[in-house]
This record gives structure tokens, C-alpha cells and sequence, in this order.
């Protein structure tokens, strides 16, 4: 669902000079077909190990009463992160300016909840504006 | 309609416990469970913030390109969103 709605503020986003990566811990064969699924025009990156996404701080592990209710589900996260452990990041929206620094950071301990695609495009207007 | 709004409608769809989730009763008081004490963890709050600095990357795409922060943030500012995945 997020995916898609960045897809539809791509536009503005290149508009701006920006780029957008989208990074999730699942093997390369999982991120090809969501890319081809949803027919996205930015990039799917696989965060191997969870290694950036425990750089950020977002990594948990899932306690025992949920890993049940994936597996019951077929959610073979081990699988699909090809690991031997239930590890999600947390999901998670930055943007980043080109000297490394973070202008905004999203972090939502809930899944159900995401930033609006706009409040991200309004913070690189912000940044643009700043370098012009 | 937003983002927002489309993630409530899926909530509410999904807790209703009826198709084309049908999801038990246990499985959603799981789910809230789990929120809640993701949440209480206190873990989001310890995350990178704004003002920090990103970590460099190199990371494989979806076609098995080498794609590295470096190069993109030559050519502009980046938006970085993780997500879970797409089961």
C-alpha cells in the first residue's frame, strides 16, 4: 500500500532532484516480483541480514507469540530473509539531504501507520528551496 | 484518497474479522499485543533522528545492481523507506 503511493508521488520526487529507494530485509527473487507486481519505478533493495535497518535502529525481534501466528500464516520470515531468526525493521521513511544528514525521519512502532507520501514531498520542497 | 486513509480502511476491514481476511479474534488481539509492546519498548524513540547522519550503503537491487547511497545522494537528496515486505 505504501509502495504503491510512493509510486504515485515519484514524479514529484524526481521533480525535486530527489531519488527514492525502497529497502526491505527479503532476498532479491522476493523484491523482484513485488517491483514487477506493483510495476514500480524505483528501486527494491534487499537489506541482507538487516544490517542498514539495524544501523537505523529498527530492527526487532518478533517475540514467540507472534513468530506462531506468522508461521500458522506461511510468514516464513527465516525463509524469506533467508536467516535463522523473525527480525523486522520497524517501517520507516527518511529523507536524507546530500551532505548525509537526515531532514526527516519516520519511525512507527505500529504497523497501520505511515506517513503521507505529501509530508515527504514537502520536506525536499523545503530542501530545494534551501539550496536555491 | 490518502495513504492514511487507505491504511485505516484496511485496518478496519481487517479487525472486522470478516472476508476477505476472516481473521480470528485471537489473531487481531495478537497483532495489537504486539504493537503494544513494540511500542512500550521504547525502541522507535531510539532510532535515527532527524539532525543525525544516514550510514553509507551499497545494497543489491531488484535486478541485482549494485546500488550505493553514495552515488545517488551525488545527484540529489534521497527518501529511504524501509519496509517488511510483501508476503
Amino acid at each position: 500500500m505504501e509502495l504503491e503511493a510512493l509510486q504515485a508521488a515519484l514524479p514529484d520526487v524526481q521533480r525535486l532532484g530527489a531519488n527514492l529507494v525502497a529497502i526491505s530485509p527479503q532476498l532479491g527473487r522476493y523484491g523482484r516480483s513485488v517491483h514487477r507486481r506493483l510495476n514500480l519505478g524505483f528501486d527494491v533493495l534487499t537489506d541482507l541480514g538487516l544490517q542498514l535497518a539495524a544501523q537505523f535502529g529498527l530492527v526487532f525481534v518478533l517475540p514467540d507469540y507472534l513468530e506462531t501466528v506468522y508461521r500458522q500464516f506461511g510468514n516464513k520470515l527465516d525463509e524469506f530473509h533467508g536467516e535463522n531468526a523473525f527480525r523486522l525493521p520497524m517501517p520507516a521513511r527518511y529523507v536524507v539531504d546530500q551532505q548525509s544528514v537526515i531532514r526527516s525521519a519516520n519511525v512507527s512502532p505500529d504497523y497501520t501507520m505511515r506517513p503521507e507520501p505529501s509530508e515527504t514531498v514537502a520536506t525536499l520542497e523545503e530542501l530545494t528551496k534551501g539550496r536555491g | 484518497m490518502t495513504l492514511e486513509q487507505k491504511m485505516d480502511d484496511f485496518k478496519a476491514q481487517f479487525e472486522s474479522g470478516g472476508p476477505p481476511y476472516n481473521a480470528p479474534k485471537a489473531v487481531i488481539e495478537v497483532f495489537h499485543r504486539a504493537t503494544e509492546d513494540l511500542r512500550r519498548s521504547g525502541l522507535a524513540e531510539r532510532a535515527l533522528k532527524t539532525g543525525e547522519r544516514a550510514p553509507a550503503f551499497t545494497l543489491n537491487s531488484q535486478d541485482g545492481k549494485s546500488i550505493s547511497s553514495a552515488e545517488l545522494l551525488a545527484k540529489g537528496p534521497l527518501v529511504i523507506t524501509f519496509f517488511r515486505g510483501h508476503w
